[in-house]
Parts: structure tokens; C-alpha cells; sequence
């Protein structure tokens, strides 16, 4: 019965039901439970062309090269303003740490040194690695490219490192099972295998590049490392146009020192990783040269490529400015400001390559702020007003 | 003598012009340095109605004589004299071309002659997106106030609430007149405003609202700034009633910081703070979308009565002018004309007569070109 007149109303008091209807819309239940959901991204912090970016110095040499920084951008005119965020390295809690990483959130980009971790406490973890787990930079991507005029074992190398960022070897899951006996975990995903695997892909499309080689150890840790090439195997599928092979991790060291050449980018897990980009970078001409970037589905973080201190050098003025500068010519792309990306870009390329203003770790006798100072020098010259 | 006082800070300027770079224009392509027109930067100029045109041209003397490398793109624009003004269309896509814009105050009809409720300024705040509007309400040496040390930003998220410009009559006699509040608007000005104050070291942010009685609208606005507050945790976060905040304000204002404020108290709250310090002559603001900006006086008014007779107070034009500078990554130019305000300000033998003198705009502008000096 009450069905029925239910059901009759609509047909004769069609009016109010409307009117009902339209006051119990989305905009009042929107109102009265308001949807702020949490994953929801928080809004860019860009505000008249201007990008305010996060910087965490870090230890060691980190706080002068972001100097150098600061002061390139400042005559490039990079649209740029840096929210410096210090970690107290010795201290035992994380309240510092965990601010950079609400900074990060906020910001949704970063440029960071080398950030130590003195405490020897097992509960304190390493800051890099808390970092990147907690705002999944599943990925870091390393572009190894010669430069010309800077002395190294082989020439012309033109790799890019992507590396699997936040598991495998790095799960940091170790215990000691019986006493004398630890084991150490080594965890691979099939999520995020593929995501590593796809932005491999997408990254070699975007970039024109025709090879991707996939570094494992799957003859020996045949379910881990098989899982991971098998994942890149199956993305590879997706796109024909880019030739896919795959490469044991010790062959592939003996390849990139006697032969660099055959390799175009390469995809690996954690550990391997670092290895090999080190590697790299030893044959191009050292850690003071190149930047590596670290993306997540958010956020991006961008640092010199061999993630060092430097604390032996730092104070001294001979530390090579060159891959934080590189890393800052990075993130300008990354924001869009590609115009400024290239007027440094070019203003390096000048100085290390044709001027030859070498720092003592690629054998030259140069400051760190000569090199600096010819970098303005050519900003300058390509932005005069008259 | 005169040419070499006038002069010399020139010289200064162009000598150290090697320090200093402007931001290149992002939307051009990539040039050869070879080839690249040289890197002035172009600002869109709107002089605006009643006293604009006279203060818009006292900031292009100083421009002048200090020999800044801006050019101006001037428009005509008018909501009082609609057959003179350039379209809106023109104008939006040259402030979205040269990312910066100069703008004096448009008058808006009570009103409307072709029936449509958004004014002119609202047309262009909302084309450009522009959301967040800044005032930086400072007391300024040598101007006689109520109140000393007042150091306050407003800001005000002008796209959305009681400025909807949607109004009926749903029945004779009755108006209904909506004020729209949304998540996402709101998140982003409070965003805004935490950035603000994160980027320039300020301490604290108050929200300004009237949740009491609008649970719902300003609930949501309010909301949306705890939620925000809690990625900032080294700035203190704190809210007040619109009503209590105006109270506030007039008795103790030195205990703001940073305010953030919906559309229509922001602008009571702008002018209130506006008359402690000197009234809408002194105070300089801007209004920022995603990729650009535009600098205009921080209270909204053309002084009409004044036209042609030549005693408006540049100061306002002047320190927008200066801002604008600082924002092209030309901050010692910026710092220059600051300077140079302060100084006559603080010598106060050159004053307008909003601030209690005799003297005209134009002498009020050649003191500043006077005073010009490179900073050390």
C-alpha cells in the first residue's frame, strides 16, 4: 500500500518531488559530507610563473654546490624560488626528516644532496632511502653522456641508467634467524617491476631511443631476478618498435668498461643499479659530473647522480659543481622552464668542454667557484639587455 | 648640474646591469644567442579609470630616468567607456603573453547598461584565472597614522564566493544572490597563502571567516584551511571571525601576519587595512593566477573626483611598479624606486595631500626620480 502511493505520488504531485529532488542534490550532500578525499593531490605550488621547489642541502659538500646553485639561477633568471629545508644529520629523531617530506608533498619537487645518517641505531633508517619510500620515487633514471674534453677511459657514451628505486635489496628486512646465521630480503613486485619496465618504455619512446637491455642475475636468483625480467619481457611486447635484449649484471660490467657503446638504456633492479652507474660514471669521468632523477607517480626529486657526501672534500673549494648544476638544469626542464634549462645547459657544456675548466677530480687545478664564475660569465654574455 | 644628478644613477644602473637578468620569455622558442632579440621584458599596462592615467605616467618616469629595460604594452581599458575600450579578449592574451601586468583601478557601475551581472574586472580576474590577490599592508616611514610597525598580508581568493555574479529574482520582491564556496578554490588560496608565507618567513597564517553563520559555505572554506595548515607545521595556524578580525584590526593590528580571507571580506578587510596605514594612495598589491601576475593598488579606488587635477599620490603605482620589478628578477631596480619612495616619504618635504601636503603628483614623482640611487 505504501508502495503504491509511493509509487503515485511522482505522477501527481510531480511538482514537489522535483522540487524535493533538486534540493537533495549533489550540491547538498557534497555540502553536508564534504569529499575532501586524502589521496587527492594537492594543489601545485606555482604561483606567476614562479615554482617554489624544496631543498634539502644535506651533508658534506651539499650546502656549496647549492650555493652555486642559488647563484646561477639567480643570474639566469630561473623562475625558481627554494624552500631550504636542513636535516640535522646526528640527531636521533626524525622530526627534521619528516618535514622535508611534507615540504616535498607540498611542493610536489625537490633538489637534493647527499643526506648522511650518523646514528648507528637500528631503528633509524637512512634518510635517502626513507625518503624515496615515502614518496614512492619507484624510479631513478641516470642519462650517463660524455663530455667532450674531459679526460676518461672510453668516449661517446651515451647510456641512461633507469633503476628500480625502492625495494629489492634495499627492503631493509634483515634479521639474525639463529645466532650467527642473518638473513638479508631481497623483495621484487610484480607492480612495481612493471612500472619500472613501462616507464622504460615510454622514456625510450619520448626519447627516441632504440635499445633497452634489462640487467638481472635470474640464472642464479631465478625467482626474484626472473620475475623482473620476465615483467620487462612482457612490456616489451607492447612495443615492437624498441629492440629489448637482456644482459647478466656481471657481464654487463665487463661490457660497460671494455665496450659502452652497445648499450642504449638499460633497466635494473636496486642494488644493481648503483653499481652500474657508478661504473659508469668512473668511465665517463667521475662522480662530479652527472645528475640523476628519481620519479614517483607525484613527486620528483632531483640530486647528483653518484649519490656521495663528499665530507673529506667539503670546506675546501675543490668540490666539482658541475652535477648539481646538472641536476638543477633537470628540474628546470622538469618544471618547463625549458628556455632557462638550456641557457645553463650551455653555459656548462661551454666551461667544462671548450673552456676546460676542470676541478682537481677531473685533473685540472680549477676552484670550484672559477668554474662557477665562468658559468655566469657565459649566462651573462647570452642575457644582456644591451 | 641638473643633467648630471639626474644622470649619474643612471650610469650607476647601466654599469652594474651586468649583475642583474631578466627572466626570459618561456614562451618563445629556443634561440641561438646569436640571434636573440634583446631581453627586455614587455609588461602589459592598463592605466585603469579615474586618476590611473596620471599615476601610470608618473611610474613611466621613473621608468625613464632610471633607464629600467621594461617595455610597456599599453591598452585602453574601461568598464565606464565601453565603446573606447579594448576587448577583453586582446588584453588577457596580452597579460597571458608577457606573464606580468601593471594595472590601476577599473571603475565599476552600480550599474549595468547591458543587463550582465560580472563586472569587467571580474571578466578579466576570471579569464586569467587570476585567484590570489596580495595585499602588503606596511606602515610606510613618515606618513602620520593611528598605528605604528603595522606589517600584514591579505590575501584573497577572488575567483568564486559572493562574487559568483549570479543573482535573481525568484519571486517579486525577493533576490536571491549566490555565494559559491568550493574545495578545490578554497584548498588552493589556503595553499597559496602557506606558500606565501613559508617563501617569505612569516610565522603565522589567520583564516578569516564567518562559519558561525554560513556552516556550510564558510564551513567548507575553513575546512579546507585546517586541512591545508596541517602540511605546514612550522606555521602557526589560527582563525577568526570576520566581524572580530575587523575589531581587531582597527585596535590591534600589529598581532597579524599572514591573512587568508574569502572574496568579499578580503576586500572589506584590504580597505580597513588600507586606511591604517595611509588610505588606498600607499598600499600595493597584486593579484597571481598559475603563470601570471597583476600588480594594481591593494585598495580599490580611481579617485575620480581628482582627474586632471594633478594631487593623486603615486606611491601606491610606484611600489606596485617596484614588486612587478622584483618579480622579472629585476630586484635591484625594484629596491631602487622602494628606496626612493621611502625616502621622500621619510623627508616628508614632498607630500600629497591624501597624506597631509600641498604638493602635486608630478612634484611628488620628480622628488622619487630625484632621489633614485643605486642600492649599496
Amino acid at each position: 500500500m505504501a508502495c503504491r502511493i509511493l509509487r503515485k505520488q511522482p505522477l501527481k504531485l510531480g511538482h514537489n518531488i522535483i522540487r524535493a529532488q533538486s534540493t537533495m542534490s549533489a550540491f547538498e550532500i557534497q555540502h553536508k559530507t564534504p569529499l575532501i578525499r586524502k589521496t587527492e593531490p594537492i594543489p601545485v605550488a606555482l604561483y606567476g610563473g614562479r615554482n617554489a621547489v624544496t631543498m634539502l642541502p644535506g651533508g658534506g659538500i651539499g650546502p656549496e654546490l647549492m650555493g652555486y646553485v642559488k647563484e646561477v639561477f639567480k643570474y639566469a633568471g630561473a623562475p625558481v624560488d627554494f624552500e631550504v629545508v636542513e636535516i640535522d644529520e646526528k640527531s636521533e629523531d626524525n622530526d627534521d626528516l619528516d618535514y622535508a617530506i611534507t615540504s616535498i608533498k607540498r611542493n610536489g619537487v625537490a633538489i637534493k644532496g647527499n643526506i648522511e645518517t650518523k646514528s648507528e641505531s637500528a631503528n633509524v633508517t637512512s634518510r635517502n632511502v626513507a625518503i624515496r619510500n615515502e614518496l614512492d620515487l619507484y624510479v631513478n633514471v641516470l642519462n650517463c653522456k660524455s663530455y667532450p674534453g674531459v679526460p676518461a677511459r672510453q668516449s661517446n657514451i651515451d647510456v641512461v641508467i633507469i633503476r628500480q628505486n625502492t625495494e629489492g635489496e634495499y627492503a631493509m628486512l634483515e634479521h639474525e634467524s639463529v645466532d650467527g646465521v642473518v638473513e638479508s630480503m631481497k623483495v621484487v613486485t610484480k607492480s612495481n617491476s612493471d612500472r619500472v619496465a613501462r616507464f622504460a618504455f615510454e622514456y625510450a619512446k619520448k626519447n627516441g631511443r632504440k635499445k633497452i637491455t634489462t640487467i638481472h642475475k635470474a640464472n642464479i636468483m631465478k625467482l626474484s631476478d626472473g620475475l623482473f625480467l620476465e615483467t620487462s619481457k612482457k612490456i616489451a611486447k607492447e612495443y615492437p618498435e624498441i629492440e629489448h635484449n637482456d644482459m647478466i649484471i656481471d657481464n654487463c660490467c665487463m661490457q660497460l668498461v671494455s665496450n659502452p657503446h652497445q648499450f642504449d638504456v638499460m633497466i635494473m633492479t636496486n642494488l644493481y643499479g648503483s653499481i652500474v652507474s657508478n661504473v659508469v660514471c668512473g668511465v665517463i669521468g667521475g662522480a662530479g659530473l652527472l645528475s640523476g632523477k628519481n620519479y614517483g607517480d607525484h613527486y620528483a626529486i632531483f640530486e647528483p647522480g653518484t649519490r656521495n657526501t663528499g665530507t673529506a672534500i667539503a670546506g675546501k673549494n675543490i668540490a666539482n659543481p658541475i652535477a648539481m648544476l646538472n641536476a638543477s638544469v633537470d628540474m628546470l626542464r622538469h618544471l618547463g622552464h625549458s628556455q632557462h634549462a638550456e641557457l645553463i645547459q650551455r653555459a656548462i657544456n661551454r666551461t667544462v668542454s671548450e673552456d676546460h675548466i676542470h676541478t682537481p677530480d677531473l685533473g685540472g687545478s680549477a676552484k670550484s667557484t672559477d668554474v662557477v664564475s665562468r658559468i655566469i660569465d657565459h649566462i651573462m654574455q647570452d642575457t644582456r639587455h644591451w | 648640474m641638473s643633467f648630471l644628478t639626474r644622470n649619474i644613477p643612471r650610469i650607476l644602473v647601466q654599469a652594474s646591469a651586468r649583475n642583474i637578468h631578466t627572466t626570459v620569455n618561456q614562451n618563445a622558442t629556443a634561440v641561438n644567442p646569436a640571434e636573440r632579440p634583446d631581453t627586455r621584458v614587455s609588461c602589459t599596462l592598463i592605466p585603469g579609470d579615474g586618476v590611473g592615467p596620471e599615476l601610470v605616467y608618473s611610474v613611466q618616469e621613473v621608468f625613464k630616468a632610471a633607464g629600467i629595460p621594461v617595455d610597456f604594452e599599453s591598452y585602453f581599458f574601461s568598464e565606464v567607456n565601453p565603446t573606447l575600450s579594448a576587448p577583453l579578449e586582446d588584453v588577457a592574451a596580452s597579460i597571458a603573453k608577457n606573464r606580468v601586468c601593471l594595472k590601476g583601478i577599473l571603475a565599476s557601475p552600480d550599474y549595468s547598461h547591458t543587463g550582465e551581472l560580472a563586472t569587467l574586472n571580474m571578466k578579466l580576474r576570471n579569464n586569467l584565472d587570476l585567484y590570489a590577490n596580495v595585499v602588503h599592508v606596511q606602515s610606510l616611514p613618515g606618513i602620520k597614522s593611528r598605528h605604528k610597525d603595522i606589517d600584514c598580508v591579505i590575501i584573497r581568493e577572488q575567483t568564486e564566493g559572493e562574487y559568483s555574479a549570479l543573482e535573481h529574482e525568484s519571486v517579486k520582491g525577493v533576490v536571491e544572490c549566490l555565494k559559491i564556496v568550493t574545495a578545490r578554490k578554497s584548498q588552493r588560496i589556503a595553499k597559496f597563502a602557506f606558500d606565501y608565507a613559508t617563501k617569505n618567513g612569516r610565522k603565522k597564517v589567520t583564516a578569516v571567516h564567518k562559519a558561525n553563520i554560513m556552516k556550510l559555505g564558510d564551513g567548507l572554506f575553513l575546512k579546507s584551511c585546517e586541512q591545508m595548515a596541517k602540511l605546514y607545521p612550522r606555521i602557526e595556524f589560527e582563525r577568526m571571525i570576520v566581524d572580530n578580525c575587523t575589531m581587531q584590526m582597527v585596535s590591534n593590528p600589529q598581532q597579524f601576519d599572514v591573512m587568508v580571507t574569502p572574496n568579499l571580506y578580503g576586500n572589506i578587510v584590504d580597505n580597513l587595512a588600507s586606511g591604517l596605514v595611509g588610505g588606498a594612495g600607499v598600499v600595493a598589491g597584486a593579484s597571481y593566477s598559475a603563470d601570471c601576475v597583476v600588480f594594481e593598488p591593494g585598495a580599490r579606488h580611481t579617485y575620480s573626483e581628482a582627474v586632471g587635477k594633478n594631487v593623486a599620490n603615486p606611491t601606491a603605482m610606484l611600489l606596485c611598479s617596484a614588486k612587478m620589478l622584483r618579480h622579472v628578477n629585476l630586484p635591484v631596480y625594484g629596491q631602487m624606486i622602494r628606496n626612493a619612495v621611502d625616502k621622500v616619504l621619510q623627508d616628508g618635504k614632498v607630500r600629497t595631500k591624501d597624506i597631509g601636503g600641498q604638493s602635486s603628483t608630478q612634484e611628488f614623482t620628480y622628488a622619487v626620480i630625484h632621489n633614485l640611487q643605486m642600492p649599496a
